[in-house]
This record gives C-alpha cells, sequence and structure tokens, in this order.
C-alpha cells in the first residue's frame, strides 16, 4: 500500500473476489453431486451419506411458486416440497441483508454461465458485454419481471409446476434423465451460447427468481457504496460489473440487477482502499474526509 | 459496518447450511412428499384422500395404502410386470407407455383411482386409460357421465417391450370391433395365486375376471366397495366367510 497525491493505493490488488470463485464451485459441485445421486439412487446405486434430493426439493424458487397455492390450499404444487420453501425463507433472509447475494455466490447456473463467459472475454475482449444497444438493455433487464409473473400465474392456474418444461438450471442438472423438456434444453443451450457475448444473459433478461431477489436491492441492509471524496472516477468498477451497472455514478447501488459479487469493491477492482466497500450506510462524514478530489470539486 | 468476501461467504454458507441443519432438526426439511395426498376439505368426501393429488413418485404401494386398491389391481390395470408392483412407482408408466401416442402416466392413476373408488374427479381434461385398466373399471358403479368419458378415453395401447401387435394409441371407442390382447399381454398376476384369502378384496376378485352379477349372486347382495375384503363383508353381514369364500374361489377357478 503506498500514498500518491494523499490516496492510498494498493500495488499488489487480487482483480477478482477469488473467494466468490471458490464458493461458486463449491456449490455447483455440491448441486451436481445431488443430481447425479438422485439419478443414482432411482437406478438402485447412489453415493453414501450424500443426499438423494431431485433438484426440485433444493430450488428456492419452487418454494416462490407454491407461495399461493400454500396460502390458498395448504398443500405445495407437486413436486415442490418443505425444503425448498425453507430455502427460499433462507434466500430471503438473505437478500434482505445482503441483497441477491444468492445470485452472486450461490446459483450454479450464474456459475456456469460466468465459466462460459470467459471464453466470450477472450474472444471478444472489450466488445465482450457491450453487444446489446443500451437502450434495447435497458429495456430487456425488466423482462424477467414478466416472466416471473407469467410463472406465477401459471403455477396458480395449473397447479403444476409449469415452469420445469422451461428451467435452464433443471435442464442444467438433469439433461441426462429423461425428465427434462426439450424447450428447457433449448434455454439451456441459448443461454450458455449467449454467455459467449453477454455476462449472465439469464439472469439479466429472463431469471424469475433473480427478478423477486433483486428487488431486495432497494432496501438490503448491506449494500455497495461508493466514497465519493477518494473515488479517481477511473470507471474500472464500471467495467468489472457483470451486470452493467454504472457503479461510478452512484453512491450507494440500489441498481435491480446488483447481485452482490463484490467485483467492484475495493477489495477486488478498485484501486483505492476503502472506496467501494460492501457495507450498512456509511456515516454522512465519510463522503467528505479525504484530502483531495480527483474531480477538482474540493 | 464494513463486510469483505471473508465474512460474507462465512455467512452465506452459516445462514444456509445452518438453516438446513435447523430445520432438519426440527423435522421441517422434507425433500420428498410424505405419500399422503391431500384430502377432500368439504362435501360427501371430506375426509378423504383425493386422487388428484397423486404424484409421479408414489408407488403402487403408496396408492393402495391411501385409496386401497391393491397394487396387484394397479398392475393388472397398467400392465405392470413387475415382481413387486408396490415398488412400481407411478411415474414410469410413461417409460412402459412411452410408444403411446397419447400419454399414459400419473394422470391415468388418478382418474383410475377416481373411478376405481367413486370418488370425485375432474373430467374437463383428456386423460387416457389402457384398455386393461378400463375392463376393469367397467365393473364399478360408474356414472353414465363417468362410463361416457371412459368410452371416449380407452386406448388401446401396447406396453414397451410387450409382443403385443397392437397399433399404438387407438381410441377404443374409435375401433369398437377391435380386439384388445394387449389387455390380455399385461395381466400380470399369477394364475397359481389366485387363492382368495383373508385379506383379498372384492376388486381383485373382479380383476381375476368374475362378472359382478356373479359376485353379487354368491354374496346375496350389491357389491359393496372394490377394496372391502370378503372376510370383512362377511363378518360385517353374519355370513359364514367359509361358504362365501368356497363359492367364490370355485367362480376364480372357472376363469383361470
Amino acid at each position: 500500500m503506498i500514498t500518491i497525491f494523499g490516496k492510498k493505493i494498493r500495488l499488489f490488488r487480487p482483480r477478482s473476489i477469488w473467494l466468490r470463485k471458490v464458493v461458486q464451485f463449491f456449490f455447483f459441485g455440491f448441486i451436481a453431486l445431488i443430481a447425479i445421486n438422485h439419478t443414482l439412487v432411482e437406478s438402485g446405486g447412489g453415493i453414501p451419506f450424500l443426499s438423494t434430493a431431485s433438484l426440485h426439493a433444493l430450488c428456492p424458487f419452487g418454494g416462490v411458486v407454491t407461495i399461493y397455492q400454500y396460502a390458498t390450499a395448504g398443500t405445495f404444487v407437486q413436486k415442490i416440497h418443505e425444503s425448498a420453501f425453507i430455502l427460499m425463507i433462507l434466500g430471503f433472509l438473505l437478500a434482505v441483508l445482503f441483497g441477491p447475494v444468492f445470485c452472486g455466490w450461490v446459483c450454479p447456473l450464474g456459475t456456469v454461465q460466468e465459466w462460459v463467459s470467459k471464453l466470450g472475454k477472450k474472444l471478444f475482449r472489450r466488445r465482450f458485454n457491450n453487444f446489446v444497444p443500451a437502450k434495447l438493455d435497458n429495456v430487456l433487464r425488466y423482462l424477467r419481471y414478466g416472466v416471473l409473473a407469467w410463472v406465477l400465474y401459471m403455477t396458480a392456474a395449473t397447479g403444476t409446476l409449469i415452469f420445469a418444461e422451461y428451467d435452464p438450471y433443471f435442464a442444467l442438472f438433469n439433461f441426462w434423465s429423461g425428465e427434462v423438456a426439450v424447450t428447457g434444453l433449448v434455454i439451456l443451450g441459448v443461454t450458455l451460447g449467449l454467455s459467449l457475448f453477454v455476462e449472465r444473459p439469464w439472469c439479466k433478461y429472463a431469471c424469475p427468481y433473480g427478478a423477486v431477489l433483486g428487488i431486495s436491492n432497494l432496501f438490503r441492509v448491506f449494500s455497495i457504496r461508493r466514497v465519493e471524496a477518494t473515488c479517481k472516477a477511473d470507471g474500472a468498477c464500471n467495467i468489472v460489473c457483470p451486470m452493467n451497472i454504472a457503479v461510478d455514478t452512484k453512491t450507494t447501488v440500489r441498481d435491480h440487477q446488483c447481485i452482490s459479487c463484490l467485483e467492484c469493491t475495493s477489495e477486488a477492482i478498485c484501486p483505492v482502499a476503502k472506496t467501494v466497500v460492501f457495507s450498512t450506510p456509511l456515516p454522512k462524514n465519510a463522503q467528505t474526509l479525504p484530502v483531495l478530489n480527483p474531480r477538482g470539486s474540493k | 459496518m464494513t463486510l469483505t468476501s471473508k465474512p460474507l461467504a462465512a455467512i452465506v454458507l452459516v445462514i444456509l447450511f445452518g438453516g438446513i441443519l435447523f430445520t432438519t432438526a426440527m423435522g421441517w426439511w422434507q425433500t420428498e412428499s410424505t405419500k399422503q395426498p391431500a384430502k377432500f376439505i368439504t362435501g360427501e368426501f371430506s375426509g378423504q384422500a383425493n386422487p388428484a393429488d397423486i404424484r409421479g413418485s408414489y408407488t403402487f404401494g403408496d396408492v393402495e395404502n391411501n385409496f386401497g386398491i391393491p397394487a396387484a389391481t394397479l398392475a393388472q390395470a397398467f400392465g405392470v410386470t413387475d415382481a413387486d408392483p408396490a415398488a412400481f412407482p407411478v411415474k414410469n408408466l410413461e417409460t412402459i407407455y412411452a410408444e403411446s401416442e397419447l400419454e399414459v402416466g400419473t394422470a391415468s392413476v388418478r382418474l383410475f383411482v377416481a373411478f376405481y373408488q367413486n370418488l370425485p374427479f375432474d373430467l374437463s381434461d383428456d386423460i387416457y386409460l389402457p384398455e386393461s385398466a378400463a375392463e376393469l373399471l367397467k365393473g364399478q358403479n360408474l356414472t353414465p357421465e363417468q362410463a361416457a368419458y371412459l368410452e371416449n378415453h380407452t386406448i388401446l395401447v401396447s406396453v414397451a417391450g410387450s409382443d403385443s401387435p397392437q397399433p399404438a394409441s387407438t381410441p377404443a371407442a374409435d375401433s369398437p370391433s377391435a380386439p384388445a390382447p394387449a389387455a390380455e399381454a399385461t395381466h400380470t398376476t399369477d394364475e397359481s395365486d389366485r387363492a382368495i384369502k383373508g385379506k383379498t378384496t372384492f376388486g381383485e376378485i373382479l380383476a381375476w375376471g368374475v362378472p359382478r352379477e356373479t359376485v353379487e349372486a354368491i354374496i346375496g347382495g350389491p357389491l359393496p366397495a372394490p377394496s372391502i375384503t370378503p372376510k370383512d363383508y362377511c363378518l360385517e353381514k353374519g355370513l359364514s366367510f367359509e361358504d362365501i369364500k368356497t363359492q367364490l374361489q370355485a367362480e376364480v377357478d372357472k376363469v383361470k
């Protein structure tokens, strides 16, 4: 750490939150093993000491879609069990505290999209994640709320897990079984294909669970906060944000698409210490403390 | 208060796995169906299990436990040849009827159970039954509406792996003269096991081919619910189970 023109700048800093990638890999492997074990058990085998639950039982969005039936009939939508309901509650608890941290740290489908996107970044470099025109992108970002409304309505109307036929997450971990609908496989393929051009396309434009959790960005306890006084305005946080959020124009990120990945923070890409942080509301004087403002206003 | 990635990762793991451990300890964490369908909450059948809530994960044994239809009868109805029909998962019907153009699966079992036990069931959807199941239901007290639905939703279909030469998914009502060897080919009950015992139900006796009228003549009254055993019926009516059993067994032997 050195001080240049009054700013503390780290010479050697990680450019990414490596621990997030470890956690993502863990959950991907964990869910994959359980999905495989579920198949093995049905054919008489199985991995000892590992859950044999179906994927539906381990999906918090299953809890969301069954809320209506649970409230009106006291039962769960078929294939949904208490575990999904509990995971939904835990997901909401995490979201109230930390925002959609489930999306950024846990969801295996988000993880796979990030893995594919690494190839896209190498292929397209600066153009990667900037293919969609801004105006169109802004509109498309609200599409997932339409998907959410459709899924909730159809599930309530039919009493069946209608989304399973379209769910790329279910297709990802069941493509070897006969339970996956062709539509699910097609959507998974399209999602992975688009991940070469856009970071997390499913999360941005279509994920109904991301839509639910995204609302927590409006009131979450811990948020991404930028200390304007120490910000160099170099745009690094904007470039690294997988969800294309303009972090450097905000003091508190309330964007409904933030996934709490922390990649924009001073712990990762931001070169100035304690400038982009993940915190509860900062003290009022935090914005004016340091000596020099790169924009020259003070 | 500021958080970095390490405490955040720890908190995420603690909340998720701690929550799962806690709810497991409290007995709330369930990743499988309890195999107990929802019950009717109003009307004449209030408190009885609702066949519309039968899940694909249920086995024929689960259906037997909840609705009183013997697993062997279900196996016979749907052409299941497994040695242990009680362990057969309902959802596997889709596999063995994979060649059928019209789906025979979990919904078919729901329909069969509802008709077999005269329970209310929504008939607004098209649900199909194989000929073998329809044959068993013809012995039940179906309403005219149910009978008409059954006639229009019975298909002649071969089970995967069956030697039956039946074309797949031919609505039986459209070809009334067509024979139904598929149904016979799929009858799996070992004929040597067709001995009337204390646990044998009237439903099984009908399934073995004894005409309803013959059974009613022997017991001297209208046929009770198929899930009732002749033994229980005799006890209730003050009849000699041994006499009734002998007569019924003779009829069973005739149709073997």
